[in-house]
């Protein structure tokens, strides 16, 4: 009882906070944010995958790419209004994941991480040379802000409420696809899977659902990014991104929603405030990364976790 | 036309392999994949022109001075970071892609446009039947020839090189029979670092270098090892020379724009297809 109370209010003054904020942050302080909810979306679905199937990804930031493409293109060549282009782009995401994913999604371990690479690569080298869909190098020019119902979402504060609604949403319905009979599918999958598939779990159909999931929550992501950065370049889905994704997730231990959405924010910020670094800035990333992944393996979070744990440990010692 | 293509991508399948010989190398010891490898590569090229222009070494005493270095920064980096890494094979991925970034972030310091690299191997045209092509190309070939050789000769009848091999194929029984495995995980760094920056060196003299340059080339040189197979060298090599030789042939008859396409397309078809690649014996796990 009292623990589902706690939670409550844990979860309500943190919306609160989280509503509040344009109000009294500074206008930097509210545009990272944007980004830190845009870049949710993408982690929280990598998390679909690595955390259910065991499968770590790299080409997230190719998914998020299809979609940021699909409605840019959509709306900027053939008119469509911004807000009717979010369908199309999380299902063409689904769509070219599956195809390119759908076979490598068998393979275990290291062998699907190569094959994630390959499609990363295909997608980006596609974008950069189908000059007469993309543009190629020069990018996608003036893509539309969002709107609807004569409301604009183009200053960063507008598009905060935005951005904010869409990270709910999908936090929710990811919440409920974990909970789900398909989440429990998928649990039993990464726990064991000759034991998940020894009581009738179709292993892989669970598997290429898993991969349909994550594109999905990426097309969906890339469909935010391309109406707030509002240009896009083949540059910004490389492996670059594919590598900050999955770094997010990792830190944020797959598995957790809120783990993962805590990294996002944490990494994401963090980048933000290496700018004045100048030119030093992607030395210290790199070192961010490496040192990282050195000393801290199992993500930032287990950090507190093991404090926690050794501490109950004494306690009861 | 078709002669031309062919020897071309006979040279740049070449550097392929033996920058893939540095992911072979570390894969068939530890199962990881080494993503700062294709930097490594570029880190060889920037150290052969410095050393290059600074001491106007010839061709031969260039080319083992930059491995010597490069073997030596491979065994250091071996010893300190690496080592932390190779628990996990994400942690390795993001930890090598974070060191890769490192380095060549490090070079655009120093370097932030491309510059050509001095003619070590000589600039004439040498012309077989009806393709002509720079000396340079030659001595890609040999080296990688000779690079080869050397390698088979030293896991086939050195002491170390058993020691290594045994280290590859199970490290646990190789470091009960008295195989020091710490070193000989070491010794693989050294000689994959050695390797790509050799290789590194080798590509200098036929373009422009540019600190981004280990990006594409590493990639490639991994679909190149993954298509031959990663856990085997005459794989890679095999793999490294057929995606030259077919992205050139690509690149002259169907479409300059996607020749970097095919390396990719490969690898993935290939992953689905045979995931030990055209000569690797292990089976993945697959269920």
């Amino acid at each position: 009882m009292g623990s589902a109370l706690t939670r409550w209010l844990v979860a309500g003054s943190a919306l609160l906070a989280l509503l509040a904020l344009p109000a009294v942050a500074p206008q930097y302080v509210v545009h990272i944010s944007n980004f830190v909810l845009i870049y949710t979306l993408p982690v929280i679905g990598l998390g679909f995958l690595t955390g259910f199937t065991g499968r770590v990804s790299l080409a997230q930031g190719a998914l998020f790419g299809t979609g940021a493409y699909t409605t840019a293109l959509l709306t900027t060549k053939f008119g469509w209004a911004p807000i009717a282009t979010l369908v199309p782009s999380v299902v063409v995401t689904v769509v070219l994941a599956v195809a390119l994913g759908g076979a490598a999604v068998r393979l275990a371990g290291l062998y699907f991480v190569m094959a994630t690479i390959g499609i990363q690569q295909i997608v980006w080298l596609v974008l950069m040379n189908w000059i007469e869909l993309t543009n190629g190098p020069q990018g996608v020019r003036s893509i539309p802000s969002l709107g609807a119902w004569g409301y604009s979402f183009e200053t960063p504060q507008q598009f905060y409420f935005l951005a904010l609604g869409l990270a709910l949403v999908s936090y929710v319905l990811a919440k409920r696809v974990i909970k789900s009979r398909l989440g429990l599918f998928l649990r039993a999958l990464s726990d064991d899977q000759l034991a998940a598939s020894s009581v009738a779990v179709e292993v892989g159909r669970a598997k290429v659902t898993a991969l349909a999931l994550s594109a999905a929550w990426a097309g969906a992501g890339g469909f935010l990014y391309a109406h707030y950065v509002r240009y896009i370049h083949p540059d910004m889905f490389g492996l670059e991104p594919s590598v900050l994704f999955l770094v997010m997730s990792m830190f944020g231990g797959y598995r957790s929603v809120e783990g993962m959405i805590l990294a996002t924010a944490v990494l994401e910020s963090a980048t933000e405030y290496l700018r004045p670094f100048g030119e030093f800035r992607m030395i210290a990333y790199g070192l961010v990364l490496l040192l990282g992944m050195m000393f801290f393996p199992k993500g930032i979070l287990t950090l507190f976790r093991r404090r926690a744990a050794t501490s109950a440990a004494g306690s009861s010692a | 036309m078709f002669g031309q293509l062919v020897i071309g991508g006979f040279a740049t399948g070449c550097i392929y392999a033996v920058v893939g010989l540095g992911f072979t190398l570390v894969y068939r010891t530890l199962r990881m994949v080494n993503f700062a490898q294709g930097h490594v590569f570029m880190a060889g090229t920037f150290l052969g022109l410095v050393i290059a222009e600074r001491m106007h070494l010839p061709a031969l005493p260039l080319l083992l001075v930059v491995g010597a270095v490069a073997f030596g920064l491979g065994m250091v980096l071996e010893r300190f970071v690496f080592r932390r890494l190779y628990h996990n094979h994400e942690v390795f991925i993001v930890g090598s892609i974070g060191l890769g970034i490192v380095l060549m972030n490090g070079v655009r310091v120093f370097f932030p446009e491309p510059v050509p690299f001095p003619k070590v191997f000589g600039s004439e045209v040498v012309q077989i039947g009806t393709a002509r092509f720079q000396e340079a190309y030659l001595w890609v070939v040999a080296a990688t020839l000779i690079l080869v050789v050397l390698l088979h000769a030293m896991f086939t009848y050195t002491r170390t090189g058993r020691a290594l091999r045994a280290v590859a194929a199970d490290a646990e029984i190789a470091g009960a029979v008295g195989v020091n495995v710490k070193r000989a995980i070491g010794l693989t760094f050294g000689l994959s670092f050695a390797v790509a920056a050799i290789a590194g060196v080798l590509i200098g003299p036929l373009y422009f270098v540019s600190f981004d340059m280990g990006d594409m080339v590493g990639l490639k040189a991994f679909s190149a090892a993954v298509f031959g197979g990663i856990n085997s060298i005459p794989g890679t090599i095999l793999g490294g020379i057929v995606i030259g030789i077919l992205e050139n042939l690509a690149g002259g008859y169907i479409s300059s724009a996607y020749k970097d396409l095919v390396a990719f397309v490969i690898l993935l078809l290939m992953l689905i297809w045979r995931p030990t690649g055209l000569l690797g014996r292990e089976t993945p796990v697959k269920v």
